[in-house]
């Protein structure tokens, strides 16, 4: 009872005072109702796609958008992920639940041993550097084809729960959890040392700072939450193939990041969630199927134009105002701080 | 097998240099990162294409007319899209993204998936101690110099050179020196679009023309671009033949690993930024704030 | 206005009417490119003949074909292709599946079908191990029957007896002489075994092997690979090949001059454009191919003539499948009298059918079976920008093999 209260008590006086939060709120739910009001199996594939994207959206938001470190070749931690679950649990048998972690793991070396080698570059350098380790790392995948599967890649892969519906809560519980988490994480003290890093690296440091040791634990905790993805991505699709490891993969995940609003977290969540089904929503339109791809760069490049700082930015602007005072944000059309009582606009006191 | 290395690295590193060069310019001096740019490198193919096949137009009308229409088109991208957000790095960066798609999807719904050949300007080969050289590539080359030589003249021994060149060190202050910025910043797209033109032209009848052969090139070129350091003409060349080199030993010393020939010029690329974080010719910037 | 309303509501109720008699098909392929564009025009014939002879008799009813175009967009998207497949079955609540290109893609396709136990007939992609499934787990995917093309282990013993052709060529020609040979193919798991094998047998077939080159299937420029096939002196050059390199391949080896001939694999020498895509520089190119305007069959002619009367140009493999398919799904449901795919997959299992390509009859992997009479494919070589047939001996409107004067 007293739980209920205060679980009541936290929902009135913070979630439900402010529109954004409210909007996470009625996601969330949404994403665990979903089942209940469509429980069809193209629009749960689509949904489980568009959680499983979201994870590596927001992995990407977390290296790119905090530390600055914008990487060009996100897509090597996904198909790490994807490749070492897969053949884990092909060649040794080892059940998916287990393998999932291990892809996790692996990737985390990947973007440990990456965060490493990158860490003296900077800027277009870093972006450059990084664009080159999936294409290097495809070479190898197709010069140990007994290993890897070469063209092919790694298939028969068990599911991890046997219905639609099972597969979509293990994508929609993972990405809940992994995305609050990182929410999470930038939002508390690690965030703020990341923000720093990214707007003045020198000043970090002079102020203490150990900012190679924080650039580092982000790659390898962003390629953690990118090979989770990838892992359950490998095990969805039941193939683990060279597509993951692809450029176009690594421009995508820029594109959601950008797009959603870089350093939010939740922008790129947004994004995925908006443009992944509208995607396919056009896609299957018959003859317009084609256009697909035109429609989603044509309207990436509209909503830019007026919005260049992202979706996620634009719309919490509209609907939030910052007190003046205490930073804290408001509803846009409320005229005094709700917490000290500050004017929020000039004249409206 | 020697000779064979040396001709073959030397003739792709060529092809490689005349297509980093105007990548390099934008690249490196406006500080632009322009995925698009291997975009309209390929425009320029289908455009010659469609001017020399299907319209008989003639290779020099043909060529001419491509490249000044690309260039006009990325004067007018730059204006539509890239001016308005120019203050918001990433913006710019996916702006340019997907100005690439919608050029690949418009090429993709024009012609299809298809593979279209140009034929050669010239015809026929060069035999070089034995090694064959077709009469393009040698075209090629000669573009290439003359470009790098254009470009260098422009860079340092005109005022528009100059004004770019200063933009590029400090844009505020060419700013409140009263340059027109934004008009210098046009120039440099259009500048180097240009360059992106020429290779499309020139480059394009030894490769295959289809609505993905930006990709490629791109990732050659950054390659190229970084590993000889961000706005160095004497890098982006140099970087070239290196990357022109590697590949060529790859593929005699390892006949049968051909396919790495991509994987290792990128491992030399890291291995290259490991030692010298800013490239072979970059200049090391002091600790930006 | 009353009269056209009229119309209109008949016109309905006869669409209405039709609905409920029709087998719905969907046709699965990257239409945005020629093999997708293929797919579908080879089955919007067949439906169009089909139709237009009554429909198929499903147990004394006349039924009508009902196409759904799918695009699976599985060149640039594996994710895509399965939403497409995924699609067509709950949504559109198709019947039957036709079509797939990258095998990589199907492969992803293949466990939607298998999930919901539709069948699925493959027109494109080659790869062993999509029929090697079927066999180790055929209560899950029995579903899968490949119409085309032959799988790659039997590609390997066509490309070896063209090769045999060539060299005998070059035996005549050249006064006895053992060709040299040098093998050109793409880093991939399909080509491992033909290449394994022709290092095995090459000295059986008197054959001089000089070297193997490996580019990636997407290499755009193979100048280096094919300076050193010069130094080689090779006299044939062994290629095996399906990606967009295969262009690339052809024209380089006429841009620089080679004297070497290409046999072998070379899936983009197979289509209409390469002429063109080569710049005219492919002469004497030559390649497996899986139909070709000679008569393989009774049906082969009429299908090109046909083909090409409706589309102003030549049909790709792909469309000749995803053709045969449907004209195999009618007889198979006829032959069943009914469209329950339970019952058509035994039905399916024993069916010998006349195909454009060949005769199809299918082995315990749901693959073609190979050999004369049933289907073997054929190989043909660019002169002067005309695909020439020289392969196999014996039929109907093969012509000879070129070689370059020396």
């Amino acid at each position: 009872m007293f739980l209920l209260r205060w679980m009541w008590a936290n929902l009135r006086n913070e979630v439900l005072v402010l529109p954004s939060r409210i909007l996470a709120l009625a996601w969330v739910v949404a994403v665990l109702l979903l089942p209940l009001a469509f429980p069809d199996a193209y629009v749960l594939r689509i949904a489980t796609f568009a959680c499983l994207f979201a994870i590596f959206a927001a992995s990407w938001d977390l290296l790119a958008g905090y530390t600055g470190q914008v990487s060009f070749g996100h897509a090597l931690f996904f198909g790490a992920g994807a490749y070492a679950s897969a053949l884990l649990s092909l060649r040794l048998g080892l059940s998916p639940w287990f393998t999932v972690w291990i892809g996790a793991a692996v990737a985390t070396v990947f973007g440990a041993v990456v965060g490493f080698l990158c860490q003296r570059l900077r800027g277009a350098y870093l972006s450059l550097a990084t664009l080159a380790f999936p294409l290097i790392a495809l070479g190898l995948l197709f010069a140990f084809p007994d290993f890897s599967g070469g063209e092919l890649g790694v298939s028969g892969l068990r599911r991890l729960a046997a219905s639609a519906t099972g597969n979509y809560y293990v994508a929609a519980l993972s990405m809940l959890a992994i995305v609050f988490g990182l929410w999470l994480l930038a939002d508390s003290k690690f965030g703020i040392v990341l923000h720093a890093i990214r707007d003045d690296e020198v000043a970090a440091r002079a102020s203490g700072i150990n900012t190679p040791r924080y650039k580092l634990a982000v790659f390898a905790l962003s390629a953690a939450a990118a090979g989770f993805a990838g892992a359950l991505f490998a095990h969805y699709l039941r193939i683990a193939g060279p597509s993951t490891l692809e450029v176009a993969l690594s421009f995508q995940v820029v594109i959601w990041g950008i797009f959603g609003g870089a350093a939010t977290i939740y922008g790129p969540v947004a994004a995925v969630f908006i443009l992944y089904p509208l995607t396919e929503w056009l896609g299957s339109y018959g003859a317009f199927g084609e256009l697909r791809l035109l429609a989603f760069a044509v309207i990436v490049l509209l909503v830019l134009l007026f919005m260049p700082r992202g979706l996620a930015p634009w719309v919490r602007d509209k609907v939030e105002s910052q007190c003046p005072r205490c930073k804290q944000r408001n509803r846009a059309w409320r005229s005094v701080c709700r917490l000290c009582n500050a004017p929020l606009r000039l004249g409206a006191a | 097998m020697i000779q064979d290395i040396l001709v073959t690295g030397l003739v792709n590193g060529g092809v490689y240099a005349l297509l980093a060069i105007g990548f390099s310019l934008i690249f490196g001096v406006a500080r632009i990162v322009n995925i698009a740019h291997t975009a309209f490198y390929m425009l320029a193919a289908y455009s010659f294409y469609t001017l020399l096949v299907r319209a008989e137009m003639g290779f020099a009308l043909a060529g001419i007319v491509s490249v000044a229409a690309v260039v006009a088109l990325s004067v007018l991208c730059y204006k539509l899209v890239i001016e308005p957000v120019r203050e918001h790095e990433s913006a710019v960066l996916i702006a340019t993204i997907a100005l690439a798609l919608i050029f690949q999807e418009l090429m993709l719904l024009a012609y299809g998936g298809n593979y279209l050949g140009i034929p050669s300007t010239l015809e026929g080969v060069l035999i070089l101690f034995g090694v064959s050289i077709p009469y393009q590539r040698l075209l090629i080359l000669a573009v290439a110099a003359a470009m790098l030589a254009a470009t260098w003249f422009l860079l340092y021994r005109t005022r528009l050179g100059l004004a770019i060149r200063a933009t590029a060190n400090d844009l505020e202050v060419a700013n409140l020196m009263g340059m027109n910025v934004e008009r210098v910043a046009m120039a440099t797209v259009g500048i180097s679009v240009a360059l992106a033109a020429v290779a499309g032209v020139v480059v394009a009848p030894v490769f295959v023309v289809d609505p993905f052969m930006w990709l490629s090139p791109l990732v050659t070129m950054l390659a190229i671009v970084v590993l000889g350091g961000l706005g160095s003409l004497k890098g982006s060349l140099i970087g070239a033949l290196i990357i022109g080199y590697v590949e060529a030993i790859t593929v005699f010393a390892l006949p049968a690993g051909a396919f790495l020939k991509g994987a290792v010029a990128l491992t030399i690329m890291v291995v290259v930024l490991l030692a010298r974080p800013e490239g072979l010719f970059g200049v090391a910037f002091e600790e930006e704030r | 206005m009353l009269r056209t309303l009229l119309a209109a509501a008949a016109a309905a109720a006869i669409a209405g009417g039709a609905q409920a008699q029709t087998v719905k098909i969907a046709i699965l392929g990257p239409m945005a490119f020629v093999q997708g564009e293929n797919h579908w025009a080879g089955a919007e014939m067949a439906r169009d003949e089909i139709n237009k002879a009554g429909g198929i008799n499903v147990g004394g009813k006349r039924v009508q074909i009902e196409l759904i175009r799918a695009d699976t967009n599985e060149i640039q998207s594996v994710p895509d292709a399965t939403n497409a497949i995924e699609r067509v079955i709950t949504r559109d609540k198709v019947d039957f599946l036709v079509g797939g290109f990258r095998s990589e893609a199907v492969l992803a396709m293949q466990e939607v079908a298998a999930d919901n136990k539709k069948l699925f007939l493959g027109a494109g992609a080659a790869h062993p191990q999509l029929g090697a499934k079927v066999e180790k787990d055929y209560n899950r995917f029995k579903y899968w029957f490949r119409v085309t093309p032959l799988h790659v282990g039997d590609l390997v013993k066509a490309s070896f007896a063209v090769l045999g052709v060539a060299a005998a060529q070059f035996r005549q020609e050249r006064k006895g002489a053992t060709p040299k040979v040098a093998i050109i193919a793409e880093k991939a798991i399909w080509t491992e075994g033909i290449v394994k094998a022709a290092q095995a047998n090459f000295p059986k077939m008197k054959l001089d092997l000089v070297g193997l080159w490996q580019p990636s299937a997407v290499a755009t420029d193979v100048s280096a690979e094919l300076a050193g096939i010069k130094r080689s002196g090779a006299d044939l050059v062994f290629t095996v090949l399906s990606g967009p390199v295969g262009i690339v391949v052809g024209r380089q080896m006429g841009e620089q001059q080679l004297a070497a001939v290409a046999v072998g694999i070379n899936v983009e020498a197979q289509k209409d454009e390469f002429w063109q895509a080569t710049a005219g520089k492919a002469q004497f190119v030559s390649t497996l191919e899986t139909v070709s305007e000679v008569e393989m069959t009774p049906k082969t002619v009429p299908f090109y003539n046909a083909f090409r009367a409706r589309f102003k140009k030549g049909p790709t493999y792909n469309a000749a499948g995803a053709y045969d398919a449907l004209h195999l799904l009618k007889e198979a449901i006829e032959k069943a009298g009914t469209t329950d795919t339970e019952k058509l997959i035994p039905v399916l299992e024993k069916t010998i059918f006349t195909g454009v390509g060949g005769v199809i009859e299918f082995d315990k992997r749901h693959d073609l079976i190979f050999g004369p009479g049933r289907v073997t494919g054929l190989a043909i070589q660019w002169q002067d920008g005309h695909k020439i047939p020289f392969w196999p001996a014996g039929v109907k409107g093969i012509k000879p093999f070129k070689l370059p004067a020396p």
